[in-house]
Parts: structure tokens; C-alpha cells; sequence
């Protein structure tokens, strides 16, 4: 038993409270009152009451008295009387433990809503139709929530029976019929019926949120997460306020930046005259909240300074629920606001101009996740508008899952899968999908669909495969017998190309190219730059082509990574080289690779002036050549190519085909070469070595692209005869799992596998502790022959953890793929703000 | 000459394969309430009428299976689909599924200023809450099956993948919500919606 005897808080009571007693959202309201944030009144019933409750089977026998006592004062307060008019006092009821979990009761509105409270309700409001929805609604929750119903009315339900009530009926003959409906209908379901009177509901409701605590959700819950079971929750009781008690009434959200584009000032919308519900169901259209100027400028005036208060108060942008009663603002909830990608950049860029945060800070915000979602290539605007004008937009449906992709026309789930297996793009157009469509659907860039609307089985599934869909384009009439679709006089058949914008819902006719949007407006710029500087990192991108290449640097990259086998696929002459190679008999061929390499690199130098160019060498191992050499074949007839060094003169040619290129090309570039798989410190030296033997013009840097464990652990006797390091990462994670390193670049198997809990570590996301020694050993290497430069080759989407880890073992140098570079940049730069932070702790402890 | 209509057994291995697409016998064996022996059996009898191919391990249907499914549960079913109680539970899953599936798209998307954006799973109160209302979802429709089931029992096995993956996205394996290569919640309502139809000979309206 508590000391003082009293189970209840008020919000504004003094006195020391903690969040154990208070609970979470409890706490919250009672330190919101105490700053001067107006939030309607009400009290917390503590944790205490809920302990007494799991201990003895019953509620406390002086709270009900305690609880009546709150409720006069609430009356005194707010001018507004509990059970009957003139002005019903009604009440929400919440649950709010110390900790937020799953499976606790929620909340139950208008608590107390008795015949004569609903009739004075009706009166107040001179609305008998908002009171009838209060009360279907109010009867719904406490039938669900506290009787545990499941056979719940739905709101169609009630159109239908307040529709038979007729226009004249008075508020007490509304009353009668929908509350005797409702509990015909609760009492059928669960044998129960709700209480009229409302202080039994007050109290049924509160010992319903002490009775969830044990639901099998929440003890569930408390198991996994090792919270105590004897922790009990509060209960938050606070009084109902109304926006729709005439013109100086109404309710509005406010967000103190936008949340959209993440511009500056207050944007929201605020609806006159209504309670939240109205605008939630869209029955009536909200104006922009800078209206309230106009309309009630005090309130205005106090809002916009709530909203500053609340933004430097929580360094955050938030979101705030609000109603006006009578002239008087009230915050139903604040919350830090949920932001678009784009937005959550441009605010965190604002928020270190305006010296809210620091720039650690303001890296913190952001997400990979984010800068991936700004980089997404959309189609181009130009050419959108010009479809348009051509009359290419075929029709709008409802855009259900965003992107903006083109593809051929496919009907056919298996061809659609057949034909993306081929490497093509797929729209598919469905009338409707079905589970047996789940193939096609996976298959297909996007997905177009008759019927349904953004909710529907296909916009489900599209949005969690994160690919795109339109959804309800009724004007199609689709033939998947005769693969033909038809929009008015146009018909398009299976295979013709179309495009589609799962934001808009707009489907074109015909091919749409794609761009990358432009960086500026989402000020992306500016946070990598502090990332960059607080990292002082180097971040080489991958890239094949000379275009790629300025692209690149055009982003920022520290330089360009090549390897000469993608080299020559990107210019399709990976099969015609490879076969003149092996064409010299017993000997290797090596005179067209050579020619064939100074003009694709003269091509690539000359678009990377100045920077860093790092080659790496043919590896006959790489999956596409393999498959193009077939070198099971041409290891029988020239085995020397299955190792690294096995043909010295397949590296001079390169390293002489980079130097020609080099010199042809005005800039200071000067090329390096990397060979792969090298493991052992004699090859190291043999490369040194076989490049000595060149002309004195050829000699390029040389060093070593380590993809093994060997390999690492030997890095520092490898480093002692190399120039450059390069330490590819999937591959060696690969090894250590023992797992082919392709199957780290796709979602399955590792997905399910993973999931499954049969691999404690997804190597695609962490960096295994088995090779946390490796990393140490390469670390070291560098720090031993410091003329060696270290790096790290990061394939595929750079994951935040795995780039933590490295910059903590000491590596500043990266390459990754290209659209990764700023992804990664922002990794490195968390991670190293979060060690600097970590260092200025020490030190302060220290001291 | 005339095919002959599906025998039950048959009726369910092969409505089972339609709607996965693609799967072992373990999971055909589950959504059939039926032993792995019992459903070997059955899909070499499919196979010999060319309405199921064995790729690897897994069977997929022919293109003659959906139609051979319609003729079959227009038999079967018959009875069940005379059955005022039936169309209750059918009515009533229809307002059941569009809250099902608004909820699921709240687990997707969220709000932003009025804009649809995929939700990050960062706020668990807020994955909280759609999680809680999905639990009541599945809680009214295991009702509902328990009163199919009575009519077939393949229905009650809906309920014991329900509680498979609700117990799993309450354990933390978000995936288990929405994914369409996993069994999630909404892969077996979906797959539940598609059986319905088919039981009663109704169609999908999206």
C-alpha cells in the first residue's frame, strides 16, 4: 500500500512524481501541464492501483471514492458536469505503462456517456447526428476493448441504422435505438452488455486496462523483452474536449516544419467547427492552418508559439493534435513527426544552419534509407510532359505502391517471370491478382491492376516486394486470354512497351527514360560534406564506364575503381577478346586485350583528371568471364590462368596497355593495377618484380587485391612488397561462411536462412566476428608499411554496421558501387562522430 | 471423353498447389491437414491426369488445374453453398478482410502531411498498436473458420498458420507481417480469401 493512500495524480498536482508510478504517457501529460502546455485535464491512476489490482484480484476499495473525487474536480475545472448537461464532461480512458508494449488495452472515448449526457450532448452541439456517432462509437470500443466483443459493428452499420431513425426523431429516441441496437448486438456476442451509467463505465474501463496487463500479447511481450511483470501499468483519465461546439471550435494538425518537403514554418490543417473524426473520414475538406489567422488570430498566435516552444524544447520537428473549445487550444498529442525522406535531409541540413544540432547531430537523423530514396532515378519531367502532350497517358488508376518504371506488357504471370529471368523489364496488367499471380508479381517491375483500390491484396503485396503499382485503372479492360488490353479505341498487345508512376497512378504508353533527381532541393550536399570532413575518409565508386566515371566524381568520389573484365563487358568485347586470347595455340594471345584496353581506358582516363584510378586485373574467376572463357575448357589448355600470377605476360600487357592509355590523356592520372586473389608475399613481390621488367615509361604502381583469409593474415609480409592494397569484403565474408560470395548480393537464400535463425550473423549486413581478426591483421599491415595504402571494397548496398566496424578498425579508404557512395560517406561520418563523441566521454570521465 | 470430378482428397492437394503456386509436400501436407504418405499419393494421381508437374521437390499446377478446381468445388460444395450460415460468415468476412487490409497498409505506409510514405519501422508503439489490431482481426476471423471448418475441416488450418506467424511477428520477425515469399499474415489471408471464392463460387472483386 502506497504511504499516502492515494492512487490518483492530477495532472497538476505538485509534488515529485516518476515515470514507474506515472507510466509513460501519464508522465508525459503531467510534464506538459507543468511546462504551461495546455492539455485537457484529467489524472493518472498509478501503477500502484494496477499493483493492488494483479495482487489481490480487485481494484483498490478507496479508489472508486478517490476517483469520484478526481471527477468533481475535473467538473470544477473544465465547467462541464459528468453523466448529464448542460455541457457533458465525457473521458478518455488510455492505458500507459513505464514501457510501451503491444497487447494493452488502448483507449475508449467518451467514457461517460449515460441517456441524460448523450441528450445534453446532442443540445450542446445541436448536432442528434454527431451524438448518435459519439455514441455507436463509444459502444464499439467499450464492447471490443473492455467486453472483449469480436463480432464489432462496422461503421457502414451505423449509416444504416441511424438512416431507419428518420429526420424528426428527438435525441432521447435516437438515444434509445442506437444504444439498444448496439447491445443487442454486444450482449449476442459476448453475453455481456456495457453499463448505462457512466461512472460503472468509468470504473469497468479501469480495471480493463489493469486486466490487459496480462493479456497473452503483453506477457509475451515482457518475456522477450525481460521487463518485470510485477512493473502494472497506469491509467490516464482526461477529459474529452470538442471542437464542433460552434464557430470558435474546431480541430487541426500542426507540424512545425513541413513534413513533406521539410520547408520551414507551420504547415497543417485545421477543420472549424469539428471533432478529428470528420476530417479523418473526409466528410469534410480542412483549410491550410495559416487560415486560423484570419479566422481566430489569438488562438493562432499561441499555436504557432506552442510550436516553436515544442520544436527547440525536443529539437525535433513535431507533430501536434490539437482542438480549440470555445476559443481555447488544447494539445491532444505531440509527437515527433514522421518526414519524407527528402524532408528528413533538408531539416537536418536547416537544423545545423540554424545551430540547432551540431553536425553529428544532424547525421544521426538520417538514414541510409533516406539517401538511397532521394537518389531514386524518376522518370524524366521533360519527357513526362512531352507523353503527355503526344496523348501517350493511357489512363490514371490509383498509384498504390510509388516508383516510376517502364517495361514490356506482359497478362501472364509465368511469362512475365520467364521474360524478367531474360533480363527484361516486366509491367504486368492483371484484371485482378490472385495468390497465383505472387510469381508474376515478384518478377515484374511494376504491376497495373483493373480493380482495387490502394488497400487491395495487389497493393499490398507490390509494396512489400517494394515494387511499383497502380491499382483501380477501371477504364482498362484487360483480355488475358487474347493478351490484349483496351482503353476506349486503343488496344495494346502483349510486349509493347509501357510506363507507369505508382505515385500518380499514371500509365503511359511506350518508354519513359529515367533521371537522378537533382541534389540541391534536398540539400543532401551539405550533410555529406560534414560527414566527409568528420570522417576524413576516401570513398572511391566502382564504375565501368568513362559516362559512370564523371558521374562519380561529379558526386564526389575520391576516385574511380575498374575492373578491366567489366571493362570490356560494358563494351561488349568481352567474348571476342577472350577468344582471340586463347587463340595463340599453347601460348596466350595477348596483343588484342592489349590494343582493345588503351582504347577503352584511354576513353575512361580522360573523364577522371586528377583523381585516383584503381585497375584491377583480369581475374579469370569473376563470374561473367568464366561463363565467356568457359574455363574449365581453357584451364585444360593454358592451367597457368587458374592462379594469379600464373601468366606474366597477361599482366605486362595490361600494365602496358594502362601506361599507354595514361600518357595519351593530357591530366597527371597516372593508373594503378590490382591483381586478385593474391595470398601469398613471394606473388607480391613476383608482380613488383614482372612489372620491373617493363620499359621504364610502363612502370605503374602494382599491388594487391586480397580476397582470402590467407591472404589477410598475411597482409603485413604482402604489404611489405605492394604498393596498394585492396581488401574485397564480400568475398572474404563469403569464405568464411563458406557460402558461394553471389549469394551475398541477393535477397534469397540469405533472407530466409537467416530468419530461420540458422546463421547467427547475416554476412550481408554485419561483418562476422571470425573475421574481425582478419580486418585487425590488414589494419596493421598498413600501419606497419604506412607506403601501402589500405583499403576496403564494399560491394552491393554499403549496410551501416558493416561500415562502423571498419572505420573502428582503423580503415579510411573505401570503394563502393556508385549509387552507394553517399550512403556510405553518411555511414562513415555517423561512425565517426559516434567515436569522437565516445572520446569526449572518456575524457571528461577521466578528468 | 468425360474427366472425372475431382474426389475430395484429390480436390484438396491440388487447391493447395493452385494456391502456393509452387511447394513441397511438408507444405501442401499443412494446409491439407492431410500425412505427407496421403498427399505423395494424391499428387501422383494429379500428375497422371496432367494437372500438377513435379519440379524438384516442389509441384506446380498445370494449366488445366484452376478449371478442374471450379468444376470440382461446384460438386462439393454445393450443400455448403446453400447454406445460410455459409453466406453469414462470407458477408461478414468481407467487411473483416477490407479493415484487415487497411490495417495492412498502415503497416506499410504511413501519413506524412497527407502523403503516403513506407513506414521505417522505427516508432514499435505505432507498429504496436496495427499489430494489436491485426491480432483482433485474425481473433474474428479464427471464429469464422471454426464455423468453416465444421463444413471442411481444411479451413481450420488457416488457424494454426495464423498463430505460427502471429507468434513469430510478436517475437520481432517483422517480415512475417506482409513479406509474399514467407508464410505472413497476409500470404494466408490472402490464400484463405482466394479458397473462400472458390468454395463458394463467388468472385474476386479485387
Amino acid at each position: 500500500m502506497q504511504q499516502d493512500g492515494t492512487y490518483t495524480i492530477a495532472f497538476d498536482d505538485p509534488g515529485e512524481y516518476d515515470r514507474d508510478m506515472l507510466g509513460g504517457k501519464g508522465f508525459g501529460l503531467v510534464e506538459m501541464t507543468r511546462n504551461g502546455l495546455r492539455v485537457p485535464p484529467g489524472c493518472v491512476v498509478s501503477t500502484h492501483a494496477c499493483r493492488h489490482y494483479l495482487n489481490e484480484g480487485g481494484l483498490p476499495a478507496s479508489l472508486a471514492e478517490e476517483v469520484l473525487e478526481r471527477l468533481a474536480q475535473l467538473e470544477r475545472r473544465t465547467g462541464k458536469t459528468f453523466g448529464t448537461g448542460p455541457e457533458p464532461l465525457l473521458l478518455s480512458v488510455r492505458s500507459g505503462a513505464p514501457i510501451s508494449m503491444p497487447g494493452m488495452m488502448d483507449t475508449i472515448l467518451n467514457v461517460g456517456l449515460g441517456r441524460s449526457a448523450a441528450i445534453a450532448l446532442a443540445d450542446a452541439t445541436g448536432d442528434t447526428r454527431f451524438m448518435a456517432d459519439v455514441l455507436f462509437r463509444f459502444h464499439c470500443m467499450y464492447s471490443e476493448t473492455v467486453l472483449g466483443g469480436l463480432d464489432v459493428p462496422e461503421r457502414a452499420e451505423f449509416d444504416e441504422v441511424f438512416a431507419e431513425l428518420g429526420t424528426d426523431s428527438d435525441a432521447g429516441t435516437v438515444y434509445d435505438k442506437v444504444w439498444q441496437w448496439c447491445q443487442d448486438r454486444v450482449v449476442e456476442d459476448v453475453g455481456e452488455a456495457v453499463p448505462e451509467e457512466p461512472r460503472q463505465q468509468l470504473l469497468g474501463a479501469v480495471e480493463a486496462v489493469f486486466r490487459s496487463w496480462n493479456t497473452r500479447r503483453a506477457v509475451t511481450y515482457r518475456d522477450l523483452h525481460a521487463i518485470p511483470h510485477d512493473l502494472g501499468t497506469a491509467v490516464v483519465v482526461q477529459s474529452m474536449v470538442f471542437g464542433n461546439l460552434g464557430a470558435d471550435s474546431g480541430s487541426g494538425v500542426a507540424f512545425t516544419r513541413n513534413p513533406v518537403t521539410g520547408e520551414p514554418g507551420l504547415y497543417g490543417e485545421f477543420l472549424s467547427g469539428s471533432q478529428g473524426e470528420d476530417v479523418v473520414a473526409g466528410v469534410r475538406t480542412p483549410l491550410p492552418v495559416q487560415q486560423m489567422a484570419e479566422t481566430m488570430p489569438a488562438v493562432y498566435e499561441e499555436l504557432a508559439a506552442v510550436c516553436a516552444r515544442l520544436e527547440s524544447t525536443h529539437n525535433d520537428v513535431m507533430d501536434i493534435e490539437f482542438t480549440v473549445e470555445h476559443s481555447h487550444l488544447y494539445l491532444l498529442q505531440v509527437r515527433a513527426a514522421k518526414r519524407t525522406a527528402q524532408a528528413a535531409l533538408r531539416i537536418a541540413a536547416d537544423f545545423v544552419d540554424e545551430g540547432i544540432h551540431s553536425p553529428g547531430q544532424a547525421l544521426q537523423a538520417v538514414t541510409a534509407e533516406h539517401i538511397r530514396h532521394v537518389q531514386r532515378p524518376g522518370f524524366a519531367p521533360d519527357e513526362v510532359a512531352q507523353a503527355r502532350d503526344d496523348g501517350r497517358l493511357l489512363t490514371t488508376g490509383v498509384g498504390a505502391a510509388p516508383g516510376q518504371v517502364s517495361g514490356r506488357l506482359t497478362f501472364d504471370p509465368s511469362l512475365a517471370e520467364e521474360r524478367a529471368k531474360g533480363g527484361e523489364r516486366v509491367i504486368l496488367v492483371r484484371h485482378v491478382t490472385s495468390p497465383t499471380d505472387l510469381h508474376g508479381m515478384i518478377a515484374a517491375a511494376g504491376t497495373v491492376t483493373a480493380t482495387g483500390g490502394s488497400t487491395s491484396h495487389a497493393a499490398v503485396v507490390a509494396r512489400a516486394l517494394g515494387s511499383t503499382c497502380v491499382v483501380g485503372c477501371s477504364a482498362l479492360e484487360v483480355d488475358e486470354q487474347a493478351s490484349t488490353v483496351r482503353v476506349g479505341e486503343r488496344v495494346l498487345r502483349d510486349g509493347e512497351p509501357v510506363s507507369i508512376d505508382g505515385g500518380t497512378g499514371e500509365v503511359f504508353t511506350g518508354e519513359l527514360s529515367t533521371t537522378e533527381p537533382a541534389e540541391e532541393h534536398t540539400r543532401l550536399g551539405e550533410l555529406l560534406t560534414h560527414a566527409h570532413s568528420s570522417a576524413d575518409v576516401d570513398v572511391l565508386a566502382k564504375v565501368t564506364t568513362p559516362e559512370q566515371a564523371r558521374r562519380a566524381l561529379a558526386k564526389g568520389a575520391s576516385g574511380i575503381v575498374v575492373g578491366v573484365d567489366d571493362v570490356l563487358a560494358a563494351a561488349g568485347l568481352l567474348a571476342e577478346v577472350s577468344k582471340t586470347l586463347r587463340g595463340g595455340g599453347g601460348r596466350l594471345d595477348t596483343a588484342r586485350l592489349e590494343s582493345v584496353l588503351v582504347e577503352q581506358f584511354s576513353a575512361l582516363l580522360a573523364a577522371c583528371p586528377d583523381v585516383e584510378v584503381g585497375v584491377r586485373a583480369l581475374d579469370v574467376h569473376a563470374d561473367e568471364l568464366a561463363e565467356v572463357l568457359d574455363s574449365t575448357q581453357a584451364f585444360v589448355e593454358h592451367p597457368q590462368l587458374a592462379l594469379p600470377l600464373g601468366e606474366p605476360e597477361l599482366i605486362k600487357a595490361q600494365i602496358r596497355a594502362l601506361a599507354t592509355a595514361a600518357a595519351t590523356v593530357d591530366g597527371s592520372t597516372t593508373p594503378y593495377l590490382v591483381v586478385r586473389n593474391l595470398t601469398d608475399p613471394a606473388e607480391a613481390a613476383a608482380l613488383r618484380a614482372t612489372r620491373d621488367e617493363l620499359d621504364e615509361s610502363d612502370r605503374l604502381v602494382v599491388g594487391a587485391y586480397v580476397t582470402s583469409p590467407r591472404g589477410a593474415l598475411l597482409a603485413s609480409e604482402i604489404s611489405a612488397h605492394s604498393e596498394m592494397l585492396w581488401l574485397e569484403m564480400r568475398v572474404m565474408q563469403a569464405t568464411m561462411f563458406g557460402i558461394a560470395p553471389r549469394h551475398l548480393l541477393a535477397r534469397e537464400p540469405l533472407e530466409g536462412y537467416v530468419h530461420s535463425g540458422l546463421l547467427g550473423t547475416d554476412p550481408r549486413q554485419q561483418i562476422d566476428e571470425s573475421v574481425a581478426p582478419l580486418l585487425d591483421s590488414v589494419a596493421e599491415a598498413h600501419a606497419n608499411h604506412p607506403q601501402c595504402p589500405a583499403g576496403v571494397r564494399l560491394s552491393a548496398a554499403v549496410s551501416e554496421p558493416v561500415a562502423a566496424t571498419l572505420y573502428s578498425h582503423g580503415f579510411r579508404r573505401f570503394s563502393v558501387d556508385l549509387d552507394e557512395l553517399a550512403p556510405c560517406v553518411l555511414a562513415l561520418g555517423k561512425a565517426a562522430f559516434a567515436e569522437s563523441g565516445t572520446r569526449r566521454e572518456q575524457a571528461t570521465n577521466g578528468a | 471423353m468425360t474427366v472425372a470430378v475431382l474426389e475430395k482428397q484429390l480436390y484438396d492437394v491440388l487447391n493447395a498447389v493452385v494456391l502456393k503456386k509452387m511447394a513441397d509436400i511438408s507444405a501442401i501436407s499443412e494446409a491439407t491437414a492431410r500425412d505427407d504418405e496421403d498427399v505423395k499419393t494424391a499428387m501422383e494421381t494429379l500428375g497422371e491426369r496432367s494437372l500438377v508437374v513435379m519440379v524438384g521437390e516442389s509441384a506446380m499446377p498445370t494449366d488445366e488445374a484452376v478449371a478442374a478446381l471450379v468444376t470440382a468445388a461446384a460438386k462439393h460444395y454445393d450443400e455448403v453453398r446453400q447454406d445460410t450460415v455459409i453466406a453469414q460468415v462470407a458477408d461478414k468476412f468481407e467487411a473483416v478482410n477490407q479493415r484487415f487490409l487497411e490495417a495492412m497498409s498502415a503497416w506499410q505506409q504511413v501519413d506524412v502531411g497527407g502523403r503516403k510514405v513506407a513506414n521505417d519501422h522505427q516508432d514499435s508503439s505505432y507498429d504496436a498498436k496495427i499489430i494489436d489490431k491485426m491480432d483482433k482481426l485474425v481473433s474474428r476471423l479464427n471464429r469464422q473458420l471454426e464455423v468453416l471448418a465444421e463444413r471442411d475441416p481444411r479451413f481450420g488450418t488457416y488457424s494454426t498458420r495464423f498463430d505460427r506467424a502471429m507468434c513469430l511477428v510478436e517475437g520481432g520477425e517483422i517480415d512475417y507481417v506482409s513479406s509474399p515469399t514467407l508464410d505472413s499474415l497476409h500470404n494466408i489471408w490472402f490464400e484463405f480469401h482466394e479458397d473462400l471464392l472458390r468454395t463458394l463460387g463467388r468472385a474476386r472483386k479485387e
